[in-house]
């Protein structure tokens, strides 16, 4: 836990002191792959609340997601067509349910931890 | 397994915090607006054209240098090398020039003198005018009261005196030297001073400028002061 904060901090102390700049014509595609990887961490910690953590499957997720987005974006602007949208979209929302589902995981589990200390007491 | 979980989690936050950052350095750099008009582009546009038409006249001299190292290198080095020497020291203003050139003569204006007006010293900013309208032509070589102008000479006021290479002007009248390759470039740098504002703001200080004819057999005194090195440095390697 504390060292995945650690891990946090480091990047982003990293990136802000070496003020390391990308050109603004990739902007885009680095915000979509912000995105994706913060979906793939929160599916990750959602399987793991509930018992299905697979390595594989979360670091090869974290990456796929990322490439796959930056291409959708990608084709998206030599078609014309804003496809980056599908991509925010289809992130924003499962964002939003594992967030969601991690929540009441994590209610459950302290309700459940309240029970057992008043069945205690 | 926790531990496993832990440093996988750790790296991709890496990750994750590194992105961000990056994202919000790039996102927070405020763009600097481009507000020059189609003149002003044109201008730089010329501008680096004559940049770019310098640097390679520069690049030809140099392999033209390279070339007869090459030639010489069987027969005789030390001569390219010499020659070499040479071009450098009179590019650098240490040896006199002489060539077609003409002679400007800075003097009170006949106006001050038949009012008896206090004759002062020329003012640097004045003076500095004058070099920078002379310099718009290249290949010239230029002394001022007998102090020859090169690329590190300062023109200014040092106690209440203008000063070239810090060595005081006179008060008018003096003499301004300038020597070019060729009887042509003279001719053109005549015409050009003849018709310059230059006159209108000498005038102003109560000064004239007499501009002889072009003189075919001019010579500029050499740079007689040691140079300051202080700001180069020496480039390593390639």
């Amino acid at each position: 836990m504390w060292l995945s904060i650690l891990g946090l901090l480091l990047g982003i102390s990293l990136g802000l002191l070496t003020d390391m700049q990308i050109p603004p014509e990739y902007a885009d595609y680095l915000s979509i792959a912000v995105l994706a990887s913060l979906d793939t961490l929160f599916g990750g910690i959602r399987a793991h609340l509930q018992g299905v953590y697979d390595d594989k499957v979360f670091v090869s997720g974290f990456f796929f997601n990322i490439v796959l987005a930056a291409a959708l974006a990608f084709i998206g602007v030599h078609l014309g067509v804003d496809l980056y949208l599908a991509a925010i979209f289809a992130f924003g929302v499962r964002l939003f349910q594992n967030i969601a589902v991690i929540r009441r995981i994590l209610l459950t589990k302290w309700a459940e931890k309240k029970e057992v200390r008043e069945l205690q007491g | 397994m926790k531990k496993k979980l832990s440093s996988r989690f750790s790296v991709i936050l890496f990750i994750i915090g590194l992105m961000a950052a990056v994202q919000y350095n790039t996102i927070n750099e405020p763009d600097a607006r481009d507000t020059r008009d189609i003149w002003e582009i044109r201008q730089e546009l010329s501008r680096e054209m004559q940049l770019h038409s310098e640097l390679l006249t520069e690049i030809g001299t140099v392999d033209d240098t390279l070339s007869k190292y090459e030639d010489a290198s069987n027969e005789s080095p030390e001569q390219a090398l010499k020659e070499t020497v040479e071009d450098l020291r009179s590019a650098a203003g240490l040896d006199e020039m002489t060539g077609p050139g003409i002679e400007i003569s800075i003097e009170p204006s006949p106006e001050a003198v038949a009012l008896g007006l206090n004759i002062e010293g020329i003012a640097p900013d004045l003076l500095i005018r004058l070099v920078n309208e002379i310099n718009r032509h290249n290949g010239l070589y230029i002394s001022i009261d007998g102090n020859r102008v090169v690329n590190t000479t300062a023109i200014r006021d040092i106690n209440g005196t203008t000063t070239v290479n810090t060595v005081p002007v006179q008060t008018p009248p003096f003499k301004i030297k300038i020597v070019s390759k060729t009887m042509d470039d003279t001719e053109k740098l005549y015409n050009h001073l003849m018709s310059s504002r230059i006159h209108d703001d000498f005038y102003i200080d109560n000064l004239s400028v007499i501009i002889t004819e072009p003189i075919d057999q001019l010579t500029v005194e050499a740079y007689d002061k040691e140079h300051n090195y202080q700001q180069l440095e020496k480039v390593e390697g390639e």
